[in-house]
């Protein structure tokens, strides 16, 4: 569901006053749940499934589970355990979801976690994903708040695959031609959530179906804050570019866009594709931090040459509460 | 011949594959119906791609787009496949022989300056000592970055990389094989050889 759904029927909720052992709840913008058993544990809870992304059953699957797993990282945690979400329509076959349920057993034994069951829906069009519960030191939790003025934003994934599953359902792209979309879409998050801990990155979250302006926002919410990003930092995905130019723009990033953009001033030089893609809704997308200047010598050498990550810009104490998108 | 295609109630990017379509059709005039503004942006964007004009009205709950083919592009853009795909191809980490320190400082400016052309190639290969450019503390890591961040497609070959056990420091492009290499080289409608 697009922002502007979601937030009215969760303000209809009535919520139950958090106890002291609920130090993530309902209450913020976060990825998932966290609660404290002591004071050394505390327990990561979230759940994410959806439809199909990529036609390839395994590709699905890896990507799906990369995807739920990514909520743990998220909050500085370590996935334990997952249980499998099935809707699918027995006519597909079972040869189908065998190969998607593999590709998200794939994924959990990457993250080190182990799959303890599921529950399966007959259902018109396929959906999978997973619900992970996950490990975090109770006061290392990373939440999406806490950035401070003067922090750099960094992202660990390039953008715009909405855009390039647009243009694969269009066939306007096989599959293997946004193959490295597609494994950078099955790649955990769990070497960038490591690396933000240990550099002591102040605030983090993933990038997600809100896209990058909207998961941005939700950084700035509460903290007098704003940031500025530059798009000629912004990594993109190979062929993204292309492909917006060409209109595969999805719904979901005019849906953010219309939801968003009296939060997000954009500079009239800004070309009409990158403001797309500041809106367009990731799939498993990277975690984006906020951290000091000085803690990104650490974090460069814990992502280590072949992890993928760009500074793309710096928290502000001008513009509360807004996203600046700079040239 | 004029052409109607209506894409009301269509979500995206079905707008965009049957006006794809009714182009490939060799329609010269397409008027295409949509409901919603995603799809009438995205249809007047895929028009201005192809090098046709376009023209929106508002009507009652819906846009027509009225989408005219340029001259010359009746022709040659029936495929989006047919736009230029230029490669550039390092095969060495200097540019130009004999200084080697000169060669580095132009190979440098070579690729700054390529990562503001506009438009930017299609791809960009590195082989034999071409691929140091790529790994880290390489000549070339921030531009080629630039280059990749831009939709550049950078490939460096695999083979070079273990052959200069450099094959772990790689800070830019993806690793590549010979095939990729030659299917990109054939394919190119323009390549430049450093």
């Amino acid at each position: 569901m697009g922002p502007e759904d979601l937030e009215k029927v969760l303000r209809l909720l009535p919520l139950d006053d958090l106890g002291r052992e609920i130090l993530v709840g309902l209450d913020t913008p976060d990825d998932a749940a966290v609660y404290m058993l002591d004071e050394e544990t505390a327990l990561v809870h979230t759940l994410d499934f959806f439809t199909p992304i990529v036609d390839d059953p395994y590709d699905f699957g890896r990507i799906a589970a990369a995807n739920a797993l990514s909520d743990v990282y998220a909050m500085g945690g370590i996935p334990l355990s997952a249980m499998n979400i099935v809707c699918f329509p027995c006519s597909l076959g079972m040869e189908i979801l065998a190969r998607i349920l593999e590709g998200g057993l794939a994924a959990i034994r990457g993250a080190g976690a182990v799959l303890l069951g599921g529950h399966t829906v007959e259902d018109a069009e396929p959906k999978y994903g997973l619900a992970v519960t996950g490990r975090v030191h109770p006061d290392r939790v990373l939440t999406c708040q806490g950035a401070e003025e003067g922090d750099l934003l960094v992202l660990t994934k390039p953008l715009g695959t909405g855009v390039l599953a647009t243009a694969l359902k269009g066939d306007f792209l096989t599959e293997e031609e946004m193959g490295e979309a597609v494994e950078g879409m099955a790649s955990l998050n769990d070497r960038a959530s490591r690396a933000a801990v240990l550099a002591g990155a102040h605030a983090c979250t993933d990038v997600t179906g809100f896209g990058l302006a909207g998961h941005l926002l939700n950084m700035l919410s509460g903290n007098g804050l704003g940031c500025e990003i530059e798009v000629s930092r912004l990594p993109l995905y190979p062929r993204a570019r292309e492909m917006a130019e060409m209109g595969m723009v999805p719904a979901g990033a005019y849906k953010n866009r219309d939801f968003l953009s009296p939060m997000v001033e954009i500079h009239s030089d800004v070309d009409d594709v990158s403001r797309d893609i500041v809106f367009d809704p990731q799939t498993s997308g990277g975690l984006l931090l906020a951290m000091p200047e000085k803690a990104l010598g650490v974090f460069a050498r814990e992502m280590g040459g072949e992890c993928f990550w760009a500074p793309i810009g710096r928290f502000t104490a001008n513009a509360a509460g807004r996203v600046r998108v700079l040239p | 011949m004029r052409e109607l295609v209506d894409a009301r109630g269509l979500a995206c990017p079905t707008p965009v594959v049957r006006t794809r379509e009714a182009l490939k059709g060799g329609a010269a005039e397409i008027e295409v119906l949509v409901d919603n503004p995603t799809a009438r942006d995205n249809v007047c964007r895929f028009a201005a791609s192809q090098g046709c004009r376009s023209e929106v009205f508002e009507e009652e709950g819906m846009f027509r787009i009225a989408i005219t083919r340029g001259e010359e592009e009746a022709d040659a853009a029936s495929s989006p496949e047919t736009s230029a795909r230029t490669v550039v191809v390092l095969s060495a980490d200097v540019m130009g022989r004999g200084d080697e320190g000169l060669g580095k400082i132009l190979i440098k400016a070579f690729l700054n300056t390529l990562a503001e052309s506009d438009p930017p190639p299609w791809r960009v290969v590195l082989f034999n000592r071409g691929v140091l450019l790529a790994v880290d503390g390489g000549e070339g890591v921030e531009a080629l970055s630039n280059l990749e961040r831009m939709g550049v497609e950078v490939l460096v070959c695999g083979t070079c990389l273990d052959y200069f056990k450099a094959k772990e420091r790689v800070a830019v492009g993806t690793v590549s094989n010979m095939y990729d290499i030659l299917t990109t080289m054939l394919s190119a409608t323009n390549s430049v050889t450093i």
